[in-house]
């Protein structure tokens, strides 16, 4: 391959550079019908799972049919978007904050073929490249971070686990018969680059053996000092270590009871690994929610403390969230989100309506804010 | 309240006397060296610097450091 | 024929959700077609070895990836993550496979033609995958050669006008809901705010001097659709300050069972008649709301705008027109010192463009000035006020305490009281005082 100039010349990098102009301006890429009644709707309807009507004062309407998409793409894979958007769309689309894709048309008789269009196309091994649905009280796509696809410090996968659970809960994709909307979303360890501790479910990745140290190695990869700061609990400490031999070299030491398994160290000093096959799983956590309605926020809770990472299919990981759904489903009042929910008959109910074994690991004893988590009445459930 | 005349010659200075055991540094060890100024002040020189070639960043990916340039295992 | 074996992979190609494996199969063929005569800038194979790495990490359940330093194109601190493969021999496509951040438009809108040139770009340079979107916002594209990253800098920027997005330490790429485009509930202009204030932060964008990274999101309305409140340290959510506007008419159609409540998002199961007072006036956290014979009523002085009656009701109910935004701050992910949601500050600040959001940015400089100030390294905003009280905040953003800071006042009484306050000051004299007290 012969290397393709940009117009970029290395030897003299401030000629014509051009820096710090953002992204492109959005009204560039409003489709007509939305430039057209921007600050001007009425209101909006779910005609169907996945398909929603906004209604503007001008009395012009949007049609939008929403599809989930993997967060991970291939430019085959959004050409033929574009070229789905170029057919019904007049050449717009959008993706939503959840890694779905809408595609727009301004009236109503557009629809229907567009919804055909749509799912009708499949991949070879037989899955939907554009599902209909996500929308209402219903499960929509999974937000997720990178995984073993991408990231340097993962404890799981995210794409593989977010494929598996998507599957089992696809009918709820396409359906909205929940009491509530349920959002899902999946981080890959704990220092969770996709914020997932506010949501309904949280699949979180987690490591549980304290790094190994390739002490041949810590001085000539690592600078020591980095290394010690970059521990949030302090567990780091430089130390000789004597090798087989005999040698003696710089290293660190780690306070194993200290560890919290973050990989910061990993970060700064890659003859410090973590990752371990059997150490590393997943933590299931519920609960939470950003929305301010009927209730606060609140933070997910830690509700299964370990699963083995089961690949390719993760199977304990998506049984234990199918059964979390089903109780919600069978149990929860309309509109109650399923920290609502779980609030409103007690943990020790949720545990048991959801077939959860409640041990020692999820009573919280980090730091500060652990005993306000604890029982301070005499109210509780035989 | 200016920053001093040779403030890039300070950092380089600071720098290349801790380079034994550090080549990484974080905005707030440059900032603490000029406490009568501004932070945003002291991020324009360093940012300067930057641009001259001196100093180069590092990242962690969530977490950016400075270095003089070439120096430690940078990129 | 594939280049590698994956037949744990292989099992993710069934099953109804979009499979990410059989996406990245179909891109791993087209490059090794190439029926476009590209003339690839990063190995042809990159995706069967992926995919091959990947499987490899299925079998070992570990990661494969080791970190790199790298942080962006000449100038610039971050929009770069470095990644090489700790099997650089087995799967040479990858050995070096950094992600670029590229600035989306504010609201996610594209036109095809756009999306097009950005995944012509990613054909010649790049590995042909991409996230769309990162958990912060950006176009992410994934996978290529650190001598390409200038290249990919210049064709962004010279053939698409568009820019990098941020990494490390720095204000991270700004994200917003859809707004007032596409929603009847946004109280403002989202996307118009969030483009505003990414142009007029490129500069802490790009270039990192914060203790640590730094968010800012939109939502047009308390139902926080990007989830401001949970993940970044400055949230900025839509709110208004007078009456909900009420269709009477539209009421009794939503009680007579002509219109589905909650925009029809209930639909998939039949939950029996809709029931105001069960559904909604009952529902209602401040108890505000009553029917007086066929009017519903609310008394919208004690009305906390938690969207519930307008959620249910979309098309009876609208929010008021007196609308700006509220700022929480110091929100964050777990690390290090627990989670933490994002704490009022400004209950209610105009959101104005003909004087280009002053009020806004006046919040902002003086949060940036103290944060940079007194933050720690890697310190988020929310751990710097809780280390050293939201009455220092208080303090460098010039405002009074107010009740709508606290969820309830203080349990404890242990105030910490400026010697100004006390009459008289610390310096008294124990001389005098002996006089009245003996020793």
């Amino acid at each position: 391959m012969a290397f393709v100039s940009s117009g970029y010349n290395p030897d003299k990098p401030m000629e014509n550079r051009i820096t710090d102009i953002g992204p492109r301006h959005f009204e560039e890429f409003y489709p007509p019908v939305i430039k057209a009644n921007k600050g001007k709707w009425l209101y909006h309807e779910i005609l169907e799972p996945g398909v929603l009507v906004h209604v503007s004062e001008t009395g012009d309407e949007v049609y939008t049919v929403r599809v989930g998409g993997a967060r991970l793409m291939s430019i085959t894979h959004i050409r033929e978007m574009c070229d789905i958007a170029d057919k019904h769309c007049g050449g717009y689309l959008r993706f939503t904050t959840r890694n779905n894709v809408e595609f727009m048309v301004d009236s109503k008789d557009k629809v229907e073929a567009l919804k055909q269009d749509l799912a009708s196309r499949k991949f070879p091994g037989g899955s939907y490249k554009f599902p209909i649905g996500g929308t209402g009280a219903g499960v929509t796509n999974i937000v997720h971070t990178q995984g073993w696809v991408h990231c340097h410090t993962p404890a799981t996968d995210a794409s593989g686990p977010v494929k598996a659970t998507m599957d089992a809960l696809f009918k709820d994709f396409q359906d909205m018969r929940l009491p509530a909307q349920l959002r899902i979303s999946l981080a890959c360890c704990l220092n969770m680059c996709g914020a997932v501790h506010c949501s309904d479910i949280a699949i979180l990745g987690f490591h549980r053996k304290p790094p190994m140290i390739d002490h041949e190695y810590v001085s000539k990869n690592c600078e020591i000092p980095l290394a010690v700061a970059a521990c949030p609990t302090s567990a780091i400490k430089p130390s000789k270590q004597v090798l087989a031999d005999g040698t003696e070299v710089k290293s660190v030491a780690v306070n194993n009871d200290r560890c919290m398994y973050c990989g910061n160290c990993y970060t700064m000093c890659p003859s410090m690994p973590l990752a371990d096959t059997e150490g590393d799983g997943i933590v299931i956590m519920v609960g939470g929610k950003v929305s301010n309605r009927i209730s606060p926020p609140k933070f997910s809770k830690v509700v299964v403390s370990f699963l083995p990472n089961e690949a390719p299919r993760w199977k304990s990981t998506t049984d234990t969230i199918s059964r979390i759904v089903e109780a919600y489903a069978n149990d929860a009042r309309k509109y109650e989100r399923v920290g609502d929910w779980a609030e409103r008959i007690g943990w020790e109910r949720f545990f048991d309506k959801c077939e959860l074994e409640f041990t020692h690991h999820l009573i919280d004893d980090f730091r500060d804010h652990a005993y306000y988590t604890w029982r301070q009445t005499t109210q509780f459930k035989f | 309240m200016a920053l001093p005349d040779n403030a890039k010659e300070m950092i380089v200075e600071e720098l290349t006397k801790k380079s034994k055991t550090k080549t990484k540094f974080y905005f707030n060890d440059l900032s603490k060296m000029f406490p009568e100024e501004s932070p945003r002040a002291v991020k324009k020189l360093v940012n300067e610097m930057v641009s001259e070639g001196t100093l180069e960043y590092w990242s962690s990916g969530s977490t950016t450091m400075y270095g003089l340039k070439g120096m430690g295992d940078l990129g | 024929m594939a280049k590698h074996e994956t037949p744990m992979l292989d099992e993710l190609e069934s099953g109804p959700w979009p499979s990410f494996v059989s996406d990245m199969k179909q891109e791993a063929e087209a490059r090794a077609k190439n029926v476009n005569n590209v003339e690839y800038q990063i190995p042809v194979d990159v995706v069967d070895d992926l995919l091959g790495v990947l499987e490899l990490s299925y079998k070992h359940g570990r990661t494969h990836w080791k970190h790199g330093g790298i942080v962006g194109v000449f100038g610039y601190g971050g929009g770069v993550i470095g990644r090489y493969c700790d099997q650089p021999q087995e799967f040479p496509g990858v050995a070096h496979f950094h992600t670029v951040r590229v600035a989306q438009p504010a609201g996610k809108y594209y036109t095809s033609e756009y999306l097009r040139q950005i995944m012509d770009v990613w054909d010649l340079r790049g590995s042909g995958l991409t996230n769309m979107h990162g958990s912060t916002g950006d176009i992410v594209l994934l996978g290529t050669r650190t001598e390409q990253l200038e290249e990919i800098f210049y064709d962004l920027t010279h053939k698409y006008n568009t820019d990098l997005g941020g990494s490390g330490s720095n204000l991270r790429t700004p994200a917003d809901c859809l707004g007032t485009s596409r929603c009847e509930y946004s109280c403002y202009d989202t996307n118009a705010l969030c483009h505003f204030l990414t142009n007029e932060f490129q500069d802490e964008l790009h270039r990192p001097a914060f203790p640590y990274k730094f968010k800012f999101k939109f939502d047009g309305c308390p139902n926080c659709c990007v989830a401001s409140l949970a993940r970044s340290d400055m949230a900025f959510i839509g709110t208004w300050k007078d009456d909900i506007r009420i269709d009477q008419e539209a009421v009794q159609a939503y009680i007579g069972g002509e219109i589905p409540p909650n925009g029809g998002a209930h639909a998939g199961r039949d939950w029996g008649k809709f029931d105001i007072q069960k559904e909604v006036i009952d529902l209602c956290p401040t108890g505000c709301m009553w029917m007086d014979g066929n009017e519903l009523k609310i008394n919208n002085k004690e009305c906390t705008r938690c969207m519930h009656c307008i959620n249910a009701m979309p098309r009876a109910l609208r929010i008021g027109e007196d609308t700006g935004c509220s700022i929480l701050v110091g929100a964050k992910a777990p690390i290090l010192d627990g989670q933490q949601m994002g704490s009022l500050l400004v209950p209610f600040v105009e959101v104005n463009p003909d004087n280009d959001y002053e009020a806004i940015i006046n919040y902002i400089d003086k949060i940036w000035d103290w944060w940079m100030m007194e933050g720690k390294n890697r310190e988020r905003l929310g751990e710097t006020i809780r280390r050293l009280s939201f009455q220092k905040l208080l303090e460098a953003c010039d405002m009074e305490a107010d009740v709508r800071h606290v969820a309830y006042p203080r349990e404890n009484p242990y105030i910490f009281w400026k010697e100004e306050e006390v009459p008289g000051g610390w310096d008294r004299d124990v001389k005098e005082f002996r006089k009245y007290h003996q020793r």
